[in-house]
């Protein structure tokens, strides 16, 4: 049968409206009654996923794909890349400016974070045209409505 | 004033007083309100009794479930259970005083809450203690004092149930109390007991007359304090004028009380003042419960070891059935700890042996508050969402609320459940009228 897909504009730098595009992806999911500890789960990657378009990109988008037997969240944007994505996996690695670590942001945990709540993550990055991250979440039998 | 009879009601409509207005569409933070037919105000099942409504309804037409008694004693034993917001009500008078107050007004006996609440803080602090240690729960904890939000995360938030601290609430504690030490001494004579749950807010559901009546030796109600405010408070004045203290018959330490601290518990911070948890935080307000609500759901606030939750502003001084101006009350709950400072009651070493004995284990399980509260809206499917996406698109609509939902996503819901028709939607027939002639493209199925 037919999933959903939804995208949410994300707009980089704008702190006071950061979260909110999760928070309607958690709604969402809400309305379906998704199992609690996996709702969770998608929350953690989607903000955290989320925060790093506000942070470091020109824009992006989160998008949702809810299927029968997974869910895919997929953040994109255009810029400007990241140089080593192996390293930015490492916890408590971070580019982030001492702008924003003044802002409490920027402890290097953002993509370890996603890594550990998804099943599967892949992230595809080049400099000057952009990153997609695509996190899958496999939805077990039990503890899901369709 | 319909609503499905097993779940509790924790307001009132009146449809002859309301005028359609909406206002209390806009503020209800799980969407129960429905206007139909202009003026009948619907409730859907997911009430959590916030109060929201009552503050909002410029027309009167709300009220709290709650009910005065016409006659507290009497023909029966009338126990006042006594939250601490009653005492910042009156500037002048000491919580002694006021319970003096009270028992003048015919209760039998006066249950000073903050006792409790002394019980519920040291147990607290013994559960972070040992949380730390063995991580049991995750962090940080959520006061399970607020009902409301108690109430909301399993309607809003189930995921965060397990947050939620596993030791029983103050309010439990004492009803148990009252059930060990006074009930028994009225068993005997067959009289009827009755507890007066005297609070701020419509939180507590009240059963219908018939079933209160139904219950032989004990039952409860609640009182809000604002139907007792002008007849407690001219008691209370008599009390302070008189020379003579008068006989207060009392038994038990809970009954009275002569810590300037008892206010403390009904502001905002008043909970996490006696922790012994330097990382807590102390959060008021429906919107910013809900904004740090979704803040731990994302993970974060994970440093933080406990939260203390109150979604009236102020803390519960600031609830809808309050007396007196919430920032007066503050006042006066700040003034009596200046000027007496804190003290405490109990002996921890006595607390932490009942403890130990499972005095503080809460019989229900966070699970079962999902059920009460989390499943009162069947699950949409996935195509049914779909669905909602797609009607929502051809509304096109501005959250208006003339429809009688409270926003167009609310709307669509209710067209693919059934419950509304795309026609409810004026912008979405202006648009029609406009341009007339050209069939009109409904798209839902």
């Amino acid at each position: 049968m037919a999933g959903l897909r939804k995208s949410f504009f994300i707009k980089a730098r704008d702190f006071v409206h950061a979260g909110e595009a999760s928070i309607r992806v958690q709604s969402l999911l809400k309305s379906i009654h998704f199992d609690p500890r996996l709702t969770r789960r998608v929350a953690v990657c989607s903000y955290e996923g989320e925060m790093n378009v506000v942070m470091h990109a020109e824009d992006g988008l989160l998008s949702v794909a809810i299927d029968p037997d997974r869910l895919v969240l997929e953040v994109t944007d255009p810029g400007p890349g990241i140089a080593d994505v192996e390293r930015a996996m490492q916890p408590g690695f971070s580019t982030a400016s001492d702008e924003l670590h003044e802002m409490g942001f920027g402890a290097g945990m953002g993509l370890p974070n996603m890594k550990h709540n998804a099943d599967e993550i892949l992230i595809e990055s080049k400099i000057g045209q952009g990153t997609r991250v695509r996190m899958t979440f496999r939805i077990q039998e039990e503890g899901k409505n369709t | 004033m319909t609503s499905a009879p097993h779940f509790p009601n924790y307001v009132r409509f009146n449809e002859e007083r309301c005028t359609g207005c909406a206002a209390c569409l806009r503020v209800c933070p799980t969407k129960a309100i429905r206007i139909r037919h202009h003026r009948s105000i619907r409730i859907v099942t997911q009430c959590i009794g916030c109060g929201a409504c009552i503050q909002a309804c410029p027309a009167g037409a709300v009220s709290a479930a709650t009910r005065r008694p016409e006659h507290i004693g009497g023909d029966h034993v009338a126990v006042a259970l006594v939250s601490p917001v009653l005492y910042a009500q009156y500037p002048g008078a000491m919580p002694g005083g006021v319970l003096m107050g009270l028992r003048q007004m015919g209760f039998h006996h006066t249950i000073d809450m903050s006792f409790f609440l002394e019980m519920f803080q040291w147990a607290t602090d013994e559960y972070i203690r040992r949380n730390r240690v063995s991580g049991a729960s995750p962090w940080p904890l959520i006061s399970p004092i607020c009902p409301v939000v108690v109430r909301l995360i399993a309607f809003r938030f189930p995921g965060l149930l397990a947050h939620v601290l596993p030791v029983l609430r103050p309010v439990a504690l004492m009803t148990r109390e009252v059930q060990e030490q006074i009930l028994p001494g009225y068993a005997e004579t067959g009289r009827k007991v009755v507890l007066y749950y005297i609070n701020p807010c419509p939180t507590l559901a009240v059963p219908p007359l018939d079933q209160l009546a139904a219950q032989p030796l004990r039952c409860s109600a609640a009182i809000g304090i604002n139907e007792i405010y002008p007849e407690l408070k001219r008691r209370i004045e008599t009390v302070l004028a008189s020379d003579r203290i008068p006989f207060s018959g009392t038994h038990f330490e809970f009954e009275t009380c002569s810590t300037a601290n008892a206010a403390l518990g009904a502001i905002s911070g008043g909970e996490i003042a006696n922790l012994d948890v330097e990382r807590s935080l102390a959060v008021h307000g429906m919107e910013e419960t809900i904004s740090y609500l979704h803040k731990i759901e994302m993970g974060l606030l994970k440093d933080v070891e406990y939260i203390e939750f109150r979604t009236c502003r102020e803390g519960c001084i600031g609830g809808v059935l309050a007396a007196v101006d919430k920032y007066v009350a503050k006042r006066t709950v700040q003034k009596m700890v200046n000027v007496f400072g804190l003290g405490s009651r109990l002996p921890r070493e006595s607390i932490r042996h009942q403890y130990d004995k499972g005095r503080f284990q809460p019989d229900k399980s966070p699970m079962e508050l999902t059920h009460l509260f989390g499943t009162r809206i069947s699950a949409l499917s996935l195509g049914e969402l779909e669905r909602i996406e797609r009607t929502l698109d051809v509304i096109a609509g501005r959250d208006c609320g003339a429809c009688g939902a409270p926003d167009c996503r609310t709307l669509a819901e209710d067209i693919v459940r059934g419950e509304a028709a795309l026609e409810d939607c004026i912008w979405l027939q202006a648009r029609r009228m406009e341009k007339k002639g050209l069939p009109a493209d409904a798209g839902d199925d």
